[in-house]
């Protein structure tokens, strides 16, 4: 309590007077206004500044609040937009071009558009199209006019560019040899002097507007047989026109903007850039009735070949009962003109990084999209697998509606391909007929979802395996014995000559003639006697009404079928067991089908048609049916060749599907 | 001369003190009426009915989708929730005038609509149309989900979310797509740089703070205010999925990354293991699934998931946790009938429960039970030969939503935390031995069941 008690010290006189002052104030009347007055100043002015704070604050904090509202939905990334090419506004270009016998370049305002100088490459004419408005490169090509046919094949193409865009010459190597009258006349018609006399050798660039004027043009001489003429270089100018003259006026649709987007960046698609009767890029095919893989998944498996991927996608959507919204196509890189063309038809498209190399890289491709496929479709139990280089029959989704229920029910089944080995001009005649094959042909299939995600993608050949994805599925591992139904008449046709495992000669010989079904709506015959145990019965049948045919002739005579139609002949080869393939192959070779391996067999019988008349091939005693055999036949057995020391090399068997 | 302008300031200052205290109350009026997105002008009109702003943008709004034959369901919160307190009335007379506005008057910024993307695939011409009608919209798209997880693939971007916005109503169109374990996803609405992030309040929207997962629900065409629309069947049960439908992507992006470190195993042996774990676990979904007992991938089952995206090929089994207080009795039987034998079974509904099934080919199904702590989650484990308890403890955790080996399966929320409880700091690098009774870094002794109950809680089967 003593610390409570006042200072003693304080001194109370002090106090006092303090106290008196106050008083004597307080009694002054107009001091007392003046207090009152200023106080009342004060706390208006503090009234104000509160008010004008809180004004203040109020504003900063509904700001503060609207600017948050927005933050949790901002992207994290910072999606800075690069513009594809660079805004150009200049309106002259710098060309240059180099022809020489060992490298060609060509550059564009200071940009090697173009630099070839590998050896064993690239020989002949360099064509490289500009658009004469904005100078970006619309298409590249190389003619090896060296070889024939190739200037037939740049003539073609110059025919296709439009007019008004602007062309560039320039030659590797040779570009002369096979250069023949019309294609200089085109040369020339472009405005080309040298063009009707260039010869073994020369060197030559040029540089011209197509149907306008020419902006330049060199050409050195060969002095000999034996050597190359001079190296050239071209330096020229170029003036752009305006966007509007270089564009073509079509009525402003949706589909048309499409149209414009892709013809402004490439060319080299003909028609469909053409201003006055462009063709359709929507076909609305006609639906299909009761269509049963409307909701199957389409996967397109590209690569870099835009002019095939066009012409398969136009196929493709013209076929009936094509449900665009199912496509994807899948793009082995990042190529930016098969996307232009997937944009063309309004399709969506998938890019791919690119894994491993050669035949590996496109197994990883395939693997990439399939398994995006059933991602992106999580509802659908199959997916149909195609190729950019095949064309598609008219009745493809068809034949797939009438046959997929088969896929679903019977276990034994491994896939549906559309294409058919055997199925040449020659040998195939009924669209109707179904086969079951143990082969697995590819070429536009359907894959069953189960089987893919539950034995497939697990064990997928990894990248450092360089296995071709095809060969890899046609493993016993893999295909553990099931089979696959495949038509008579294919339902798709491989068109492409350029690919991995594709070369021209290759595809004459075993590509070209394949027969390729052009009937709509083709009703399919007995498709629930393609089940397994009801095939067999099929079989027994066929076998039990075949004729046997006179096995004393050479079965590649054209008389050891009769001249009938509409029967069906059986023949006996000797197969000793299983794998014992040697008469088949010779069998196939001289009946001109394919021989690289064994296709399109079904216990050691194969099935296909020779004028007109269904034929039958049965190996004795490897196949079960070969009970059907009359005693008094002897199989027929045919020699392999003598393998001659380093003989032709054959080509790489597993080839075609993937190219 | 001094006195007067004395008395005028006063007087002015007074008057600006008015003028403000007036501004204030105006100012605070306003601000009320923003907060509560009402504007008080609006409230008088849906008193006569329908001639609210909202209805009529609602109704424009489905006439434009109409007309572009683009089959879109209701799936706003607040009209659902009063939906469903009238949803027997409802249903019993879909075509009935309805006498007030009940439903799409309510003044609000934002009327939600679900698009399943599958149904809808031509976009063509549809903003144009919107445009004519007086529409502002807005397309949020980006990357698609279903090929992140693929090495390198880069697609085209998908639409997300659209909002269409007229006078001062807004419709958000959430896109919903398929995924693989046959459930819906919709993604997060993000803004991109360039974006107008005051096109509307977006802190509003009911959808788009994280991406989300639904089953696919079953519709039912309803009349509601005179307007026809779709609506989920059972919008309660729909309302429930949506306030936990939060969806974790794998970190396909991470996954990759360490499998560049230490290459997939791609033996045969692995394979097999895979796809023997991968139906077990499919099994076990569906099994649990249909008694309604909601569960989790645990452990190494999470550490693969969160890892690597995939199963641990040496991890020889698959775990999932339960919380305790989601235990059914028929679990044990439910599983049984599903073929796979109980194996073993520690401890008890009240303490450290485990039970352990036999899956096809030696691969085996261990369930943890959780027990919730005030501050801590935890499951227990015993150790057979000598009655010893250990007991795991972790951080609390919510559930979300993923996708995992073609399933729709929760992980904890806070995925990091709880793997790292586990696994400790290092779980990035996988280790081939792992003990379960020392390794964990969350392992505790809990002393010894008493041997007396030891018949009870140490079942071998």
């Amino acid at each position: 309590m003593d610390e409570w008690k006042p200072n003693p010290t304080v001194k109370p006189h002090k106090k006092r007077s303090w106290y008196l002052a106050w008083k004597y104030k307080l009694m002054n009347q107009r001091a007392l206004r003046k207090l009152c007055q200023t106080g009342a100043v004060l706390f208006l002015l503090v009234t104000v500044i509160v008010n004008i704070k809180l004004i203040l604050d109020t504003r900063r904090a509904a700001y503060e609040e609207e600017e948050e509202s927005a933050q949790d939905y901002d992207d994290e990334m910072l999606n800075v937009e690069v513009p594809r090419h660079p805004v150009n506004n200049k309106k002259v270009l710098d060309v240059e071009v180099y022809s020489s016998r060992s490298k060609v370049y060509v550059a564009v305002d200071g940009t090697t558009v173009l630099e070839d100088e590998a050896r064993e490459q690239g020989r002949g004419i360099h064509v490289i199209v500009l658009n004469q408005a904005t100078g970006h490169v619309m298409a590249k090509r190389v003619f090896d006019t060296y070889s024939p046919h190739e200037d037939e094949a740049m003539v073609l193409f110059l025919n296709m560019v439009a007019r008004g865009r602007i062309l560039i010459f320039t030659i590797k190597d040779e570009g002369s040899f096979h250069l023949k009258e019309t294609a200089k006349n085109v040369l020339k018609s472009l405005g080309s002097q040298v063009a009707p006399f260039l010869s073994w050798r020369d060197m030559w660039t040029f540089v011209g507007k197509k149907g306008g004027e020419v902006y330049g043009e060199k050409h050195a001489k060969s002095p000999a047989l034996s050597t190359w003429g001079d190296p050239v270089l071209l330096k020229t100018e170029v003036h752009l026109t305006s966007v509007e003259d270089a564009e073509c006026h079509w009525p402003d649709t949706e589909l048309n903007r499409r149209r414009k987007r892709f013809c402004s960046k490439v060319e080299g698609y003909g028609s469909v850039c053409s201003c006055k009767d462009p063709t359709p890029i929507e076909f609305n095919p006609d639906p299909l009735k009761d269509n049963k893989v409307f909701d199957v998944p389409v996967a397109v498996i590209a690569g870099n070949r835009p002019n095939y991927l066009y012409r398969m996608l136009r196929s493709l959507l013209s076929a009936q009962g094509v449900n665009p919204q199912m496509i994807t196509v899948f793009i082995d890189g990042y190529y930016e003109e098969p996307m232009d063309v997937v944009e063309l038809f309004g399709l969506s498209g998938i890019q791919h990084t690119p894994i491993s190399i050669k035949n590996a890289r496109v197994s990883q491709h395939y693997k990439a999209s399939l398994t995006a496929t059933f991602n992106l479709f999580p509802d659908a139990k199959f997916a149909v697998v195609l190729e950019e280089d095949l064309d598609i029959s008219v009745d493809f989704f068809s034949f797939l509606s009438q046959s997929i229920h088969l896929l679903e029910e019977d276990d034994s089944l491994y896939c549906i391909s559309a294409w058919n080995d055997q199925g040449y001009e020659h040998t195939a005649e009924d669209p109707s007929l179904l086969y079951r094959v143990e082969t697995m042909p590819g070429l536009g299939w359907v894959l069953r979802k189960s089987l893919y995600k539950d034995e497939l993608e697990p064990k997928w050949p990894t990248p450092e395996k360089l296995w071709d994805w095809d060969m890899w599925m046609r493993m016993p591992e893999q295909r553990k014995g099931r089979e696959c139904i495949i038509p008579d008449i294919s339902r798709s046709y491989h068109f492409g000559i350029v690919g991995l495992n594709m070369n021209g000669y290759f595809h004459e010989a075993y590509f070209k003639k394949h027969k390729f079904n052009t009937v709509p709506n083709v009703q399919l015959k007995n498709v629930e006697s393609l089940r397994k145990d009801n095939y067999e019965t099929e079989i027994h049948r066929l076998l039990g009404e075949a004729e046997v045919l006179d096995h004393s002739k050479n079965p590649c005579e054209d008389s050891f079928v009769p001249d009938t139609e509409g029967r069906v002949y059986v023949m006996f080869i000797k197969m000793e067991q299983e794998a014992d393939f040697t008469t088949w192959t010779q069998l196939a070779k001289c009946l001109h089908i394919w021989d690289l391996d064994v296709r399109g067999n079904h216990k050691g019988l194969w099935r296909l048609f020779r004028k007109k008349n269904h034929f039958l091939v049965v190996g004795v005693p490897a196949s079960p049916y070969s009970s059907k055999k009359p005693s008094s036949v002897t199989p027929i057995y045919m020699e392999p060749p003598a393998k001659e020391e380093g003989a032709v090399a054959v080509p790489a068997v597993a080839a075609a599907e993937q190219t | 001369m001094q006195k007067i302008n004395r008395n005028v300031v006063l007087a002015l200052l007074s008057l600006t003190s008015l003028v403000f205290l007036l501004f204030q109350l105006c100012y605070y009026k306003f601000y009320l009426s923003q907060k509560n997105g009402a504007s008080f002008s609006k409230v008088r009109g849906s008193q006569s009915g329908q001639d609210s702003t909202r209805w009529h943008v609602v109704r424009k709004f489905l006439g434009l989708i109409s007309s572009h034959n683009i089959p879109v369901y209701l799936i706003d919160p607040l009209i659902l929730g009063l939906v469903d307190k009238d949803i027997e009335q409802i249903r019993s007379s879909p075509d009935g005038p309805s006498p007030e506005c009940k439903y799409f008057c309510a003044p609000r910024d934002f009327t939600t609509f679900a698009l399943l993307d599958k149904t809808w695939k031509h976009e063509v011409g549809l903003f144009r149309t919107a445009e004519k009608m007086g529409f502002q919209w807005l397309k949020i798209i980006n990357k698609d989900p279903r090929l992140d997880g693929m090495d390198d693939l880069s697609g085209m971007e998908i639409p997300l979310h659209y909002i269409f916005k007229l006078a001062s109503h807004a419709i958000h169109v959430v896109v919903f797509y398929e995924r693989s374990g046959n459930f819906l996803w919709h993604g997060p609405l993000r803004l991109k740089q360039h974006m107008d992030r005051k096109f509307v309040p977006f802190r509003k929207l009911h959808f788009g703070r994280y991406p989300g997962a639904y089953e696919k629900p079953e519709l039912l065409l309803v009349s509601i205010d005179d307007l026809k629309v779709q609506i989920p069947k059972n919008p309660s049960s729909f309302l429930e999925e949506m306030s936990h439908s939060r969806f974790l992507e794998c970190r396909y992006r991470e996954a990759r990354a360490f499998f560049q470190l230490y290459p997939d195993d791609a033996s045969l042996d692995a394979v097999e293991f895979r796809k023997k774990a991968k139906s077990l676990l499919h099994l076990s979904a569906l099994t649990l699934n249909n008694l309604g007992v909601k569960f989790w991938l645990s452990s190494g089952t999470c550490l693969g998931w969160y890892r690597q995206c995939n199963i641990i090929p040496h991890s020889k089994d698959v775990d999932l946790g339960i919380f305790i207080r989601d235990y059914k009795a028929d679990i044990i039987p439910a599983f049984q009938k599903a073929g796979l034998p109980l194996k073993h079974k520690f401890g008890k509904v009240e303490d450290s429960l485990e039970l352990s099934f036999q899956g096809e080919g030696d691969v085996k199904l261990d369930i943890f039970f959780f027990y919730e702590e005030d501050d801590h989650i935890w499951n227990g484990g015993t150790q057979a030969k000598s009655g010893k308890k250990f007991k795991y403890l972790f951080p609390k955790f919510t559930l979300c939503w993923t996708e995992f080996v073609e399933l729709k399966v929760h992980v904890p929320c806070e995925t990091l935390q709880y793997v790292e409880a586990n696994y400790g700091p290092e779980w990035k690098v996988p280790v081939k031995m792992w003990d379960w009774k020392s390794s964990p870094s969350n392992v505790q002794d809990n002393g010894v069941w008493p041997i007396d109950e030891w018949d009870n809680v140490i079942q071998i089967y």
